[in-house]
């Protein structure tokens, strides 16, 4: 026992203290922060500015309605800059001003003309003219300098139509709140009927995806780490020194424990982080009314995601310890080690057929393979939670083919340790895992 | 020889590597408190012996006895190893390398940290106990590399050509160590294929060739028992053919600076010199000489293969 907390403390001290640590366990939320921060700042900071549109109202009936629409998405746009967020997408930040041009007694393409050279010199970003007949055959002209700024184009359009929508309606005389009253489209109520009666307790099952998730991403993270840890003793041929002094099994179990609690570390880091950086954003969100519905989830699910996140996370590692007790360099490994995501890939398509169907024989069968119990079962329990026994069975099988595959990795690696120089064949191991 | 004298018994041991046979029934007593070399040429079945030792493989047959008791977890830790392929962590520092390895042979951390500061001062180290392992030269990390197989003060130590690699001033450091381990009542196995260095420092020898034992003893009795006499010579003058008796001499050599006269068999030295000295020949040197541990290994080999 001791010399095992000895083994996970080495690698773990190893682990943390690598310059790759450091820098990716500090790059990686200034990544975050980058990706879903940067662009909508940039975004917002290019269209603050405001965007100035001429409308030819040739109708002389549409222009406040337009009007009207515009200065109310300017009040929202503002609300949002004063809480320094914005809930959609970088354009809700930029405001616009509308000028109406009066066809007085110039000609249309005179007008057209005045005002395409005043968008040239750069004093309008774009004009729309509003034909005569545009209540009924529903075209506008839109003139640009930059007419794939399609938010800008995008925006004129639904803002118009609203405007034509409501002048049609008012000259058929329907009023308008009657119709919106009329046309209010039903609610769902997702209620979950299971053995301990009713509940709401709906769309939660998409906590399984999250944990599948987070198992991938570690193990694309951190497999490698694994791997190579594994394969480590073997190139600076440290293993005989350690074999003559520990067992394979403990070795392997504490070399997988220290890699598995530097990502830890790691994780817990960045989660820290990307909360401190929500909470700023959802105080921000709070502060602008918006509200907040957080799935209603039974106290015991939340234990079965942790069973279940280690049961998934150990069984894939392992699966990379097995491949680094195989090979004699951490290169070799990393190819061999490839059907090991396909398997996760093959959980991901399997969620689909169980998701509608979570308790046929099927299902039930697919959430008891150690490989992808953590997304089927978790997705059995979210959806119509299986009977106790077969998520008990499902835990147990996967702790036992941990321990399983652990000690297969333990003996491949000793025998291989001792007729070093190749790598080992399928055959090979067979016979190592059967040997003495 | 089963008795408190034997700190290491080898019973009848024999291993296989699916159809390749690396041991076949050895059985070796290594006697406490003495140097016990291990000699044989590469591919003899020396490291798999110790491999089993050390408890890295289990024999297929026979068993392995360490003071009497079977080896197992437990003797992992009453013994130190030093292997041929020297293996450290290359980017941790020399002082938690030792504590680790200390730690591996159930010692505890700062007992760990004590005996490292310890020998790292004997082995003149102690200066670089802060640098990282693969800032230090070959010869240094072969000395802690040897520190790590003595710092559980191990009631057998093995050490698999641990001359190899260091230079003469540090050979002699390592060997004055060995030496007062030794002196200390520690049991130690030493496995080379250097002749000179088994010569000078081993007690008892095992010649292993093939998988198997074909000689093994004291020095003494290995060296005695080799049933060999040669006399170093050196004369001025006609021997009037002394030296053609085959009755009398086997062969002569030329040694460069002398001759090396092997005697024929059952024939007396002494005879010899009365006869050199009767022929008028001026004898300005005459010596018995031993047969080398050398010429022992490689007649044996040649023997056996």
């Amino acid at each position: 026992m001791n010399k095992l907390l000895a083994v996970v403390k080495r690698e773990y001290l190893e682990g943390v203290r690598t310059r790759s640590f450091l820098i990716t366990t500090m790059l990686g939320p200034l990544l975050m922060l980058g990706i879903s921060v940067l662009p909508v700042m940039v975004m917002s900071r290019i269209g603050g500015g405001t965007t100035r549109i001429a409308v030819v109202d040739q109708t002389n009936r549409m222009y406040e309605r337009v009007r009207d629409h515009i200065t109310r998405d300017n009040a929202e746009a503002t609300a949002n800059r004063r809480n320094e967020r914005t809930t959609r997408g970088g354009v809700s930040g930029a405001r616009y001003e509308l000028e109406q041009v009066a066809l007085a007694n110039n000609s249309l393409e005179e007008t057209k003309r005045n005002l395409s050279e005043r968008v040239r010199r750069g004093e309008l970003n774009a004009y729309v003219v509003i034909p005569p007949n545009v209540l009924e055959n529903g075209k506008v002209e839109y003139y640009a300098r930059n007419t794939s700024d399609v938010f800008t184009a995008e925006r004129m359009r639904n803002r118009i139509t609203s405007a034509v929508v409501e002048q049609r309606m008012s000259d058929a005389q329907i009023d308008q709140g009657r119709l919106a009253e009329l046309q209010r489209r039903v609610e769902i109520d997702a209620i979950k009927v299971d053995g301990e009666g009713e509940r709401r307790d709906s769309g939660s099952f998409w906590l399984a995806y999250i944990v599948g998730g987070v198992i991938y991403a570690m193990v694309l993270l951190y497999g490698n780490a694994v791997l190579s840890s594994v394969v480590e003793e073997k190139t600076t041929r440290v293993s005989e020194v350690l074999f003559s002094s520990i067992r394979p099994l403990p070795l392997l179990a504490g070399k997988l424990l220290g890699v598995s609690l530097v990502a830890l570390t790691q994780v817990i880091v960045w989660v820290l982080v990307s909360v401190l950086l929500s909470l700023y954003g959802a105080g921000a969100l709070v502060a602008s009314g918006a509200e907040f519905t957080l799935p209603r989830i039974r106290p015991e699910v939340y234990v079965y995601l942790i069973l279940f996140f280690l049961v998934g996370y150990f069984v894939y590692s392992t699966c990379y310890a097995l491949v680094g007790s195989m090979v004699t360099t951490a290169q070799e490994g990393t190819g061999m080690a490839m059907p090991i995501t396909f398997m996760f890939v093959i959980a991901f398509v399997l969620t689909t057929p169980v998701i509608s169907n979570p308790n046929s024989s099927f299902s039930v069968l697919m959430s008891l393979i150690p490989f992808f119990s953590p997304i089927i079962m978790l997705l059995r329990i979210m959806t119509e939670t299986p009977p106790f026994w077969q998520i008990a069975l499902s835990l147990l099988i996967g702790f036992a083919s941990i321990v399983g595959l652990m000690w297969i990795a333990a003996r491949v690696y000793r025998t291989g340790m001792l007729m070093y120089g190749k790598r080992a064949t399928i055959p090979e191991v067979m016979r190592w895992v059967r040997q003495p | 020889m089963a008795n408190d004298d034997v700190a290491l018994a080898v019973n009848n041991v024999t291993k296989r590597y699916d159809d390749f046979t690396a041991v076949e029934d050895l059985s070796l007593a290594v006697r406490r408190g003495r140097i016990f070399g291990l000699i044989g040429p590469n591919g003899a079945g020396k490291t798999t012996t110790i491999r089993m030792i050390v408890g890295i493989t289990a024999p297929d047959v026979g068993n392995i006895e360490l003071l009497g008791r079977p080896v197992n977890l437990e003797s992992q830790n009453r013994i130190g190893y030093l292997p041929e392929e020297r293996g450290l962590y290359k980017k941790m520092k020399v002082g938690e390398q030792l504590r680790f390895f200390g730690q591996l042979k159930n010692l505890a951390p700062r007992a760990a940290d004590e005996a490292a500061d310890r020998w790292l001062e004997k082995l003149k180290l102690a200066d670089w106990k802060n640098k990282k392992t693969d800032e230090l030269s070959k010869g240094m990390q072969q000395k802690i590399q040897f520190i790590t197989a003595v710092m559980h003060e191990p009631d057998l130590l093995i050490l698999d050509e641990p001359f190899s690699g260091l230079d003469p001033v540090n050979s002699e450091l390592l060997k004055e160590t060995v030496l007062e381990l030794k002196a200390a009542g520690r049991t130690i196995i030493f496995s080379t294929h250097l002749m000179e260095q088994a010569e000078k420092l081993c007690d008892d020898i095992c010649l292993m060739n093939r998988s198997r034992k074909v000689l093994a003893g004291s020095l003494r009795e290995v060296k005695s028992g080799f049933g060999r006499n040669a006399v170093a010579l050196r004369y001025e003058g006609e021997t009037n053919g002394v030296l053609d008796d085959k009755e009398l001499v086997a062969s002569v050599k030329d040694a460069g600076d002398y001759m090396e006269a092997l005697l024929a068999e059952g024939a007396d030295s002494q005879e010899l010199l009365r006869r050199l000295v009767a022929s008028g020949a001026r004898v300005t040197k005459f010596e018995e000489v031993e047969p080398s541990l050398h010429e022992i290994f490689i007649t044996k080999v040649n023997e056996t293969s």
